[in-house]
């Protein structure tokens, strides 16, 4: 039997984890590098929900926006203050990488000085703290149950109409597939780069405002925990696939929570601490065995192959 | 009784011998085989982990010591009990140092060999990943694996190097004997890892790996085998990034899993290595070098900067950190000095008629050079029949 709160876990987990996982392989798909600091995207949202909520007291929810906004300026920052020029002098993907995560300790920097701020300026617990008595309640759940799913599905069908029906997203996914062709054609790739950033910070940092209502805040809560289960769910999901983002992040979600419960019911309670292994597991062993992901499993070849495997017998 | 130079100069080789190793294996494999290890606290956790749980339970056996007590739960009480009688015991201790610095490197061997296998099959970025999953991975079981290193409340090690404190010169404290002991014994480590290196990248396996780094396809095409090099070099690196992580445990005498975060031997190790300048030998020292004394210095002057800024001085100390990478990265991609064509012996001696000119112009030098021309004149026939089949 799955309990209410495991699967409310799971369901809180995995809407998080694909919204974050949503932003990072929209990055890559762009600018072809793995964002090391994409977790801490999440981290500037959880100090803008702090701040809204414990400093302006108002509904840790009104963080959101200004979440969404921060977050994008911060990851288009990071794209076109540091990735840009990399790439116009012909950076190796190493070489991006480490920029990449250069600039993550800068940003956790930043993030520990604001929250010493934080504290000592407005006496605000700003380190392992959690809002979950903030939240609001309605027919008795808590809020963020409620919340984070719809969010999930507000975020998918947006992005899906962006990329779909309207020009720029057409234009997106131009880009997306053949930066080159796509300049020829008369797009304005770097503004698309742009974008891609600014909403990839921006939902990240938009989900990591209302994180703190179901987990710990703290500032390296984005790079030490979310980051490796986001990379884990890009990968499981298909990094060549925005929707694969949608799907990795459910079975990560899902298998984080709801597996090691299981198990601990099965093997005892000592197993619960390895949690964080899980998402390792799935990560290294989807790349050993489809690297693309599940998005990226070629079901038609795969079908054909059996029915010739079944015409051959 | 050390002065305050002495003791800052002591500090500064404390932390500057084990990370120029690990330095120096982070250099095998990004500068050399292009290898992007963001998982180089693996090997060292490993190192350290073994020095955590081998040379304490070996000894508590030899000695018969806590046969009814816990080795995780008593730790303190039995650590203590070894180290009062292997004080005493200068052979036993110089031995127990070895059969540890053997013993890590063994398992830094092994674990490198673990991790080469995705190395031989996954492509630039998805190997950036899988690395930093590996070096989390040896973190998570750090942490929550008590029988290992006691999980989150860390063990003691034995301290092998006690026994110096008994004798006593410059009037030095038995404590900070023992330390400058360490600290040298840990600095002629690193200088003989460092020259070993030296010796590898020169040798045909170094020329291999760089021809690798730089076009993958045209050392195929050559016939060199581009899995098995890069394997062999992960081996390499990872059993002399081991080796740090054994001496560091064994200086501080105790191993927590918390010490071996990604922070700090993972990013610091890239940036003194990114600073320097990847593939340079004089490169990466002067790297490891300049990253130590500067936050050294940061450390020393504490209390001048504490009531100035609003904020822990640590922070300041990551976000200029972050900062120099990301300009390094932008405008001098290649570090403070740049990697050189190495020359070698065979190249020099190949070219017969520079070396016929210096042997005209340098007589003290004469009987090498015509060694040399000897050498040369054996080799080419050789060359000629190969080329006639």
């Amino acid at each position: 039997m799955v309990d209410i709160l495991i699967f409310t876990d799971a369901l809180i987990t995995s809407s998080i984890l694909t919204l974050l996982t949503l932003g990072l392989t929209l990055t890559y798909l762009t600018t072809k590098v793995p964002n090391f600091a994409h977790g801490t995207f999440a981290s500037v949202g959880i100090y803008v929900g702090l701040t809204v909520s414990k400093i302006f007291h108002q509904s840790i929810y009104y963080g959101m926006l200004p979440g969404f906004i921060l977050g994008g300026l911060v990851a288009v920052i990071q794209y076109i203050a540091f990735l840009r020029p990399m790439t116009k002098r012909n950076a190796s993907t190493t070489t991006l990488m480490v920029a990449t995560i250069a600039f993550d300790i800068f940003l956790i920097a930043i993030l520990n000085i604001i929250a010493d701020y934080i504290q000592i300026g407005f006496h605000v617990e700003s380190r392992y703290f959690i809002l979950s008595n903030l939240d609001f309640f309605v027919f008795g759940t808590r809020g963020i149950i409620l919340v984070a799913p719809i969010l999930v599905i507000a975020v998918v069908v947006s992005l899906f109409l962006l990329l779909n029906k309207t020009k720029f997203g057409i234009a997106m996914r131009a880009t997306i597939e053949n930066p080159l062709l796509a300049g020829t054609v008369g797009i304005n790739t770097d503004l698309v780069y742009i974008v891609s950033w600014f909403i990839a910070g921006g939902l990240a940092g938009m989900v990591g405002s209302i994180t703190t209502l179901w987990y710990i805040g703290n500032t390296n809560v984005g790079s030490d925990i979310f980051l490796i289960s986001i990379f884990a769910a890009s990968v499981t999901g298909g990094i060549y696939n925005v929707y694969g983002a949608v799907v990795g992040g459910f079975v990560i979600g899902v298998t984080q929570s709801v597996i090691i419960r299981q198990l601990a019911g099965i093997v005892g309670a000592w197993i619960i601490p390895y949690q964080p292994l899980i998402p390792l597991i799935a990560m290294v062993v989807t790349l050993l065995i489809s690297p693309s992901g599940i998005m990226g499993v070629d079901l038609k070849a795969i079908r054909k192959r059996l029915a010739r495997e079944a015409d051959a017998r | 009784m050390l002065d305050s130079t002495g003791l800052f100069v002591l500090n500064l080789l404390a932390s500057l011998a084990p990370f120029l190793i690990v330095t120096v294996s982070l250099n095998l494999e990004y500068g050399y085989a292009g290898i992007p290890n963001f998982g180089k606290t693996l090997a060292v956790a490993g190192g350290a982990f073994v020095a955590g749980v081998i040379p304490g339970r070996f000894l508590a056996f030899l000695f018969g010591i806590g046969k009814n007590l816990s080795y995780i739960d008593d730790n303190k009480q039995i650590v203590s009990a070894i180290n009062r009688q292997l004080v005493t015991d200068p052979v036993l201790s110089i031995g127990i140092i070895i059969l540890t610095l053997i013993m890590a490197v063994l398992i830094g061997a092994l674990l490198g060999l673990l991790i080469a296998y995705p190395v031989a099959r996954l492509r630039t970025d998805y190997l950036g990943m899988t690395f930093l999953a590996f070096g989390q991975v040896i973190l998570v079981i750090g942490n929550n694996f008590p029988p290992l290193v006691g999980g989150t409340l860390g063990v003691s090690v034995p301290d092998p190097f006690a026994f110096v404190s008994v004798y006593s010169i410059f009037d030095l404290l038995p404590g900070e004997m023992r330390n400058l002991f360490v600290i040298t014994f840990m600095s002629i480590v690193a200088l003989l890892v460092f020259l070993f290196a030296r010796r590898l990248t020169r040798s045909p396996l170094g020329r291999v790996l760089r021809a690798i780094r730089d076009d993958e396809n045209s050392a195929l095409a050559l016939g060199k085998d581009v899995q098995r090099n890069r394997i062999i070099i992960m081996i390499f690196s990872s059993a002399i990034a081991a080796l740090a992580g054994a001496l560091y445990a064994m200086y501080t005498a105790n191993v927590f899993s918390t010490t071996y975060s990604r922070t700090t031997w993972t990013f610091w190790p890239w940036v003194m290595v990114i600073l320097g300048g990847a593939a340079n030998d004089l490169g990466i020292v002067s790297g490891t070098f300049i990253f130590v004394a500067v936050r050294q210095i940061i450390s020393y002057y504490r209390e001048f900067f504490e009531p100035i800024l609003p904020f822990n001085i640590v922070w300041l100390d990551t976000l200029l950190l972050g900062l120099a990478l990301l300009f390094i990265l932008i405008y001098r991609p290649e570090g403070l000095i740049r990697e050189k064509p190495i020359k070698t012996i065979k190249i020099e001696s190949l070219s017969v008629e520079e070396s016929k000119k210096a042997s005209i112009k340098q007589t003290s030098g004469f009987r090498e050079e015509l060694k040399k021309i000897i050498e040369t004149l054996l080799k080419l026939p050789k060359k000629k029949e190969t080329e006639e089949i």
